[in-house]
């Protein structure tokens, strides 16, 4: 079977062999730069730096929200009708144990556009044969769409109704959100969220749902309520960064 | 070990070929219905060919697996080497024809005569490199007098290029290449098959960043991405029970995949 202290050991072995490297060129760098700073002070020509960086005022427009200017008192933390009417989970599910504990949930993870859908692909079909006296019959397989959406996400969807799996759920709710379908994420989430209250990464996905659908408040009433239950690190952090953004 | 969380997906990248694991991959559906339209058009010979580890044999028993609810299919995946029983065997498998002697290929389409399929039987040929020139040009004859159908596979490598190979020269009726999954295929690839065996869980540690590393040390071959993950999931599953503190749930670890890389070979070290 594995050995695993082996294994680490050569894991150690080949990082350091590829950083041999880097750490070569680093320190020609550093070596060449000296010498160079030396000559150059040797000359004693007291040149102004030329590279005193030119200061130029960078304004940052914060992404200001819209849609947060009237109170919302109320909490709305309800998935849309359609949605409800298409998921109807039975009753009598009980939310399926989770094995996993999350600990940390990755960091915001950017709206990912889907790709560009068109990528042509030719393969190649063998050069026509010299001698062959019936025609050759070429594959018309020559262009091939390949479409990240043709993965079934709607398949996933329909199993989510029968089984009420809170990580398919979870799976189900981040596929939207890279996809940047940010109501549909909003949704997936709520349901994984009330199937199992401990997901970090669902919360978050949740909030920065919300937050996309240009409800910033009702997203940071949801981080602090499950701040209260959960004291999770990077809901917190999250927060910290809505309320930063939205003091500017 | 067998209740552990990752025992099930470890398993799930055992490389066998089962057509009921078959995973749609857009590129690959495509062959695969070119391939069916080709087989019940009135060729004789349909070459797949491609790299090791491509999915051709999993094409090819995918075929098997759903032609023979229609037709008569013959999978022959381990090549019959010793020449002689070559037609012994078909004979066999086909006409019912028992022999203890091997068979003249005059005797052996004189039964294919006498025995009147409405639709031509096909015979699927896994790993055809290995049969000799002799064994192909008798395959040549008894798809030109139209007695069976063939489908086979052949490796494609560097230094051979099979399709100048003279026997498949005039021959060759239409043929496929299979390649290598992209990124993209290959995240579809391993992302379908957790979710396809329920181990939701798992899908959501892998993310875009631990597919692109695992693209880049297996090339996007399907086998070395079996055996990438086979030993990536060994590990986790060691990890599990020894040292499960270590084990983060939100990400593939990179260093683990690394050292899965080095005991698969993907990596020297
Ligand atoms: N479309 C697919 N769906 C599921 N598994 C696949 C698919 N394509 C390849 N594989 C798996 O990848 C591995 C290599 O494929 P295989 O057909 O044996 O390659 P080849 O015959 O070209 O060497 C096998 O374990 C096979 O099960
Ligand atoms: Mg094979």
């Amino acid at each position: 079977m594995l050995d695993i202290s082996k294994l680490e050991r050569r894991w150690l072995k080949y990082k350091i062999k590829r950083s041999v490297p880097y750490i070569f060129l680093i320190t020609t760098g550093i070596i060449f730069s000296v010498t160079i700073m030396w000559l150059y002070s040797d000359n004693h020509q007291p040149k102004k730096s030329v590279t005193a960086s030119k200061t130029l005022p960078i304004t940052i427009k914060a992404a200001v929200l819209p849609g947060d200017t009237h109170s919302e008192n109320t909490m709305l933390l309800e998935p849309s009708m359609q949605f409800m009417q298409s998921i109807e989970i039975p009753a009598e599910v009980i939310p399926s144990s989770t094995s996993l504990k999350k600990s940390i949930a990755t960091s915001p993870r950017p709206a990912v556009p889907s790709p560009p859908v068109s990528t042509v692909q030719t393969p190649k079909v063998p050069i026509p044969l010299s001698k062959s006296t019936q025609p050759i019959i070429k594959g018309k397989l020559t262009s091939i769409k390949r479409d990240d959406a043709t993965f079934d996400i709607h398949e996933l969807e329909e199993r989510f109704k029968n089984n009420s799996n809170p990580n398919l759920g979870l799976y189900i709710a981040r596929y939207h959100y890279d996809h940047a379908n940010y109501s549909e994420a909003y949704n997936y989430a709520l349901k994984t969220n009330a199937l199992n209250t401990t997901l970090d990464e669902s919360w978050l996905i949740f909030a920065k749902s919300l937050v996309k659908l240009g409800k910033t408040d009702q997203a940071k009433k949801t981080l602090q309520l499950y701040i209260s239950n959960s004291n999770s690190e990077s809901a917190k952090n999250f927060l910290d960064t809505l309320n930063k953004e939205s003091s500017k | 070990m067998e209740h552990l969380l990752f025992s099930k997906p470890r398993d799930l990248f055992i490389d066998i070929v089962n057509p009921k694991d078959y995973v749609q991959i857009d590129s690959v559906s495509h062959m695969y219905q070119s391939l069916k339209t080709s087989v019940q058009k009135p060729l004789k010979m349909i070459l797949l060919y491609g790299r090791p580890g491509t999915g051709k044999s999993m094409l090819l028993h995918k075929l098997h697996h759903d032609l023979s609810k229609d037709q008569k299919v013959f999978m022959i995946d381990i090549p019959i080497i010793d020449e002689n029983d070559f037609l012994r065997v078909l004979a066999h498998k086909i006409y019912s024809y028992a022999s203890r002697e091997s068979l003249t290929l005059t005797r052996f389409l004189e039964l294919s005569a006498a025995v009147n399929f409405s639709i031509i039987p096909i015979v699927l040929l896994d790993e055809a490199q290995l049969y000799s020139a002799d064994v192909m040009e008798k395959i040549r004859l008894i798809s030109d007098a139209r007695a069976l159908k063939f489908v086979i596979t052949l490796h494609k490598t560097d230094n051979e290029d099979i399709i100048a190979k003279e026997h498949f020269q005039t021959r060759i009726w239409e043929s496929i290449e299979l390649q290598n999954a992209s990124y993209e295929e290959l995240k579809i690839y391993i992302q379908k098959k957790l979710l396809k065996s329920n181990c939701f869980d798992v899908a959501n540690m892998v993310n875009d960043k631990n597919i692109k590393l695992i693209t880049k040390l297996t090339k996007g071959n399907y086998r070395e991405a079996n055996k990438l993950m086979f030993a990536l999931f060994s590990l986790y599953a060691w990890y599990e029970e020894h040292h499960p503190s270590k084990i983060k749930y939100n990400t593939l670890n990179t260093k683990w995949i690394e050292m899965a890389a080095i005991h698969t070979g993907l990596i020297r070290a």
